[in-house]
């Protein structure tokens, strides 16, 4: 009943913020928003394990992944007020309105417990996030608004004709319904081509959304035109609701007899985004695009441990938190970079470490972290991917994906440090002094902090709402 | 009736395989709106009276007419007539859609079901890979939205093969159809045609750096 309350609360805050033209009520609304996003988190840990309005479920994955999108969504709240100060009050409003949707269709699709439920909340993500990508209004913003909308529309709509296939092959059932528990029983008995077809055109159809080899072209293009604290939640909110999204039919899928087709599969995609990852970062030119290619690499590792089965389902999930704190991190300092160097291209870059100093231990501390390098929590689950490759006699897959890494470490680095230590190559805009905002460099540092923290020590209950997440039906 | 209406929709994508000009790629999504309109009323009489009126209402007037309208529309706000003249010429294009058709029919070859399901699922997958021919070889925007409507008109063929008995399926593929093409006509209608004047892709390239 409480989520029903909390869409209730969201559709007339979310009218209020576009029919009230006063910056001051907006973000009072936008406030109470995120008071009823933090109710129903704590909902979620009271009601653990429950079903709520038949299609919706509290269980340990809705709950890890929930929680991480309030952190992530205060976090954007906030450096979206510091970002938007010039903004008119027209274009204010329509931020907030939309990022109130967002974050209220990326909550419905993590904890729907029905596949049909998940498609309609990933759609209106597509929806409200368009708004957000073309909050600037100008040609780069149309280009990229328009490649994600046809992206993510036809990705989603060939994870409905898997969604469908499933629906053909469960067709003589008589108890036939598309919440992911009844499925998990039904497909056992489905014929394995099927499921097969069903699983590839869901996993290129979620890739989309999760930014994965091979549709994960549209977020990279949103990422680099959106303001740096949306890029941050697409690249972290939503990757993981893709994620969610995915990991449900998986989960489903997980007592078929093509699971280890399946996990085959998921190798390959995870190496040919690293690949693609390491390539493109060789050749970008764009502060922005460095870190959504960042993200294409991270998911790539995320999808191998993924493959490598019972052993690498913790290292994924971990990947998936801890990535989100550095990487959301890094975009939010990336506005103080452009506050300061008026540009995000990479050759008019340079000596940020003198202009912005706290900014630029903000970046440098970033790079080693997003990097893996110890002490990044990023390392532990990285090491026990490549622990679980080398168990499941991956070998292969193991020295090409290390490889890769080399070319990503190399071009990640040498950029940023570009960007922090040597002068700009090209003719770039007067670099201005500014004074950054304590609470924008407060929260960064606070959430490096905690991804610092998961390399050393994860909470006991932490650890067991991860070990419950991943849990096979 | 059906049978002859699942073939008349594959004539269509032949033939959207191999004209050159926007206003028949027009013409031909709205034929396509009508064969659905038709499909729907033969194949989903089981169903109850409200979700019939819903998935009519969507084909007749969304598919068969708005649509249509609104691409008539574009055509004339943005002047561009045909395909680009480096676009792959229709003979190769039609040569790929007999492939296409042979891969479909392969496919659906060895699914389970009676004949008139497997006709649609061929028809479905043929319109699906269809689509995609069309994105990747075509040079124009206008080209990839046509794509793009021949892959929800996909959608909704095979979501009426697995609907007689799924009829909650249909419904959302509906929604499916609705949301997104309302959506990706609209920006096109309102922003891209006015803002990219010669609509192709070379103009939509600034964001690879």
């Amino acid at each position: 009943m409480q989520l029903l309350y909390y869409y209730i609360l969201t559709v007339v805050l979310v009218a209020g913020m576009l029919l009230i033209r006063n910056r001051a009520t907006v973000n009072v609304l936008t406030g109470l928003f995120l008071a009823g996003q933090m109710g129903l988190c704590v909902v979620s840990w009271m009601n653990k394990g429950s079903d709520v309005l038949s299609y919706f479920t509290f269980d340990a994955l809705a709950v890890l992944f929930l929680t991480l999108l309030t952190l992530l969504s205060i976090t954007t709240v906030i450096h979206g007020f510091v970002n938007l100060k010039d903004n008119t009050t027209r274009r204010y409003q329509q931020y907030h309105a939309a990022l109130a949707g967002l974050i209220a269709s990326i909550t419905g699709a993590t904890l729907a417990n029905n596949l049909t439920v998940v498609w309609v909340f990933v759609e209106a993500t597509t929806l409200t996030a368009s708004v957000l990508i073309y909050h600037e209004k100008n040609k780069l913003t149309l280009e990229a608004v328009w490649k994600y909308i046809f992206v993510c529309s036809t990705g989603i709509a060939i994870a409905y004709f898997g969604i469908l296939f499933l629906g053909l092959g469960m067709q003589g059932n008589a108890r036939f319904d598309l919440s992911f528990s009844a499925m998990s029983e039904l497909v056992t008995r489905v014929n394995p081509l099927y499921l097969k077809i069903a699983f590839l055109f869901v996993l290129v159809g979620y890739s989309t959304k999760m930014e994965l080899f091979p549709m994960h072209t549209a977020g990279v293009d949103a990422n680099s035109v959106a303001q740096p604290q949306i890029g941050a939640f697409i690249s972290t909110a939503m990757v993981n609701l893709g994620f969610v999204s995915f990991f449900r039919v998986y989960r489903m899928l997980y007592h078929t007899s093509i699971f280890s087709w399946m996990n085959h599969i998921l190798l390959i995609v995870g190496l040919l985004s690293v690949l693609t990852a390491a390539g493109y970062m060789l050749k970008a030119r764009h502060v922005k695009r460095m870190l959504a290619y960042s993200t294409l690499e991270n998911m790539g590792i995320m999808a191998i441990a993924l493959g490598t089965g019972d052993n690498g389902y913790y290292a994924a999930i971990l990947i998936l938190v801890v990535h989100s704190l550095i990487k959301s991190g890094l975009f939010y300092q990336l506005s103080q970079l452009f506050r300061t160097l008026h540009t995000y291209m990479l050759k008019e870059t340079g000596n940020y470490f003198i202009l912005n100093p706290p900014g630029a231990l903000v970046l440098l501390s970033g790079t080693l972290l997003i990097l893996a390098i110890p002490p990044s929590g990023l390392f532990l689950p990285e090491f026990l991917t490549f622990l679980s490759l080398a168990e499941s006699g991956n070998w292969l897959v193991l020295i090409l994906l290390l490889f890769f890494l080399c070319f990503v470490v190399y071009a990640f680095a040498t950029r940023m440090m570009h960007v922090l230590f040597s002068n700009p190559v090209e003719d770039h805009p007067e670099p201005v002094m500014v004074r950054p905002y304590i609470l924008e460099l407060a929260v960064q540092w606070i959430m490096f902090a905690a991804a610092i923290l998961l390399c050393f020590y994860q909470p006991p209950f932490l650890q067991q709402l991860m070990k419950e997440a991943v849990q096979m039906f | 009736m059906m049978e002859v209406l699942v073939i008349l929709f594959a004539f269509t994508l032949f033939y959207l395989s191999m004209a050159e000009r926007f206003r028949v790629y027009a013409a031909l999504i709205g034929l396509q709106g009508l064969i659905l309109f038709g499909l729907s009323i033969f194949e989903l009489r089981e169903i109850n009276l409200a979700n019939l009126i819903f998935i009519v209402t969507e084909t007749l007037v969304f598919k068969a007419i708005l649509v249509p309208f609104l691409l008539y529309r574009i055509i004339k706000r943005t002047g561009v007539l045909r395909v680009h003249p480096k676009t792959m010429p229709g003979f190769y294009t039609l040569l790929m859609a007999i492939g296409a058709l042979v891969i479909s029919t392969l496919l659906s070859s060895v699914l389970e079901g009676k004949a008139m399901e497997r006709l649609t699922i061929t028809a479905a997958l043929f319109a699906l890979i269809t689509g995609i021919i069309l994105i990747i070889t075509h040079r124009r925007i206008f080209s990839h939205m046509i794509g793009f409507l021949v892959i929800e008109n996909a959608v909704f063929l095979f979501s009426l093969a697995v609907g007689s008995k799924t009829p909650y399926l249909v419904n959302i593929g509906v929604l499916l159809d609705i949301v997104v093409s309302v959506l990706i006509l609209g920006v096109f209608v309102g922003r891209i045609g006015a803002r990219f004047n010669d609509l192709e892709t070379e103009s939509l390239t600034d964001l690879r750096h």
